[in-house]
C-alpha cells in the first residue's frame, strides 16, 4: 500500500493543453461554449484568446492526485477550487500541491494546490484523498 | 488542555453539525450513527480528522474501531487531553 505522505510533502506537474486536448474534451464534455472554441468570439469577452476549460486544468489534479500524491491507492473524495486567471492553449503550466493533513488513523490525505502560468496564479484549490489498503 | 466533559461536547458540537451539514444537531452521550441518516464511512472519517484537527490530538485505527457512540468517542478524547 502507498505510505502515507506526511504534512509538508509537495509535488510538482508541469502540464501544457494542446488544441487536440481542448477538441477531446469538447467532445467527452459536451461544453461547445465559445469561449473555448472560437478566438474571436473569446476576444471579444476581453481575452487573449480561446480558454482553456476549467475541466482540463482539473484533469490535471485528477493525474497528480491518481499518480503522485497520494497514488494508485488513494480514492478522491474531495475537491474545492477557484479559477482566477485564464489558461491559454499551449501555455506550459504548473500545479503545485502540498499536504495540509495526514491522518494515520483513517487514512485521510488533504491537500492544498495552486496553478500557475508564469507568474499568474491562475487557481487554487484543495483536495482530499483517502488512501484504501 | 484540561477539558471537562461538558467542554469536549461543546467543542463538537460545531463538528458534528458542519461534518453532518444539520444546524441543530447535538451531540449526546448515546447518540451513533445509526441516528444521523448523514453518518456514513467517509463522513466518519471527516469527523474524525476535523476532531484531530480541532483538538490537537491523534487517534489510531484501533481505538476508533470499537467506538459505539458518541460518548465512548468522549471517553477516549479525554484520555487523551
Amino acid at each position: 500500500m502507498t505510505a502515507l505522505p506526511a504534512v509538508g510533502t509537495r509535488h510538482r506537474l508541469d502540464f501544457t493543453i494542446d488544441a487536440a486536448a481542448m477538441e477531446a474534451f469538447a467532445r467527452l464534455s459536451g461544453d461547445r461554449n465559445p469561449l473555448h472554441g472560437d478566438d474571436a468570439f473569446a476576444r471579444a469577452k476581453g481575452f487573449d484568446g480561446r480558454v482553456v476549460y476549467g475541466g482540463l486544468i482539473v484533469a490535471q489534479v485528477s493525474r497528480l492526485l491518481g499518480m503522485d500524491l497520494p497514488g494508485r491507492d488513494g480514492l478522491w473524495t474531495g475537491l474545492s477550487m477557484d479559477f482566477r486567471k485564464p489558461l491559454y492553449i499551449g501555455e506550459p503550466a504548473t500545479l503545485d500541491a502540498e499536504v495540509t493533513e495526514s491522518s494515520p488513523a483513517t487514512g485521510l490525505v488533504r491537500l492544498a494546490f495552486t496553478v500557475r502560468a508564469g507568474d499568474r496564479t491562475l487557481a487554487r484549490g484543495r483536495a482530499e484523498s483517502l488512501l484504501r489498503p | 488542555m484540561s477539558l471537562t466533559r461538558e467542554d469536549v461536547f461543546a467543542r463538537l458540537t460545531p463538528l458534528f453539525r458542519d461534518t453532518f451539514d444539520d444546524d441543530d444537531l447535538v451531540p449526546t452521550e448515546d447518540l451513533s450513527a445509526h441516528d444521523v441518516e448523514e453518518w456514513d464511512s467517509l463522513s466518519h472519517i471527516r469527523l474524525v480528522v476535523a476532531i484531530e484537527g480541532d483538538l490537537g490530538i491523534t487517534f489510531t485505527t484501533g481505538e476508533l474501531a470499537g467506538l459505539e457512540n458518541v460518548g465512548q468517542m468522549v471517553d477516549l478524547i479525554l484520555a487523551k487531553l
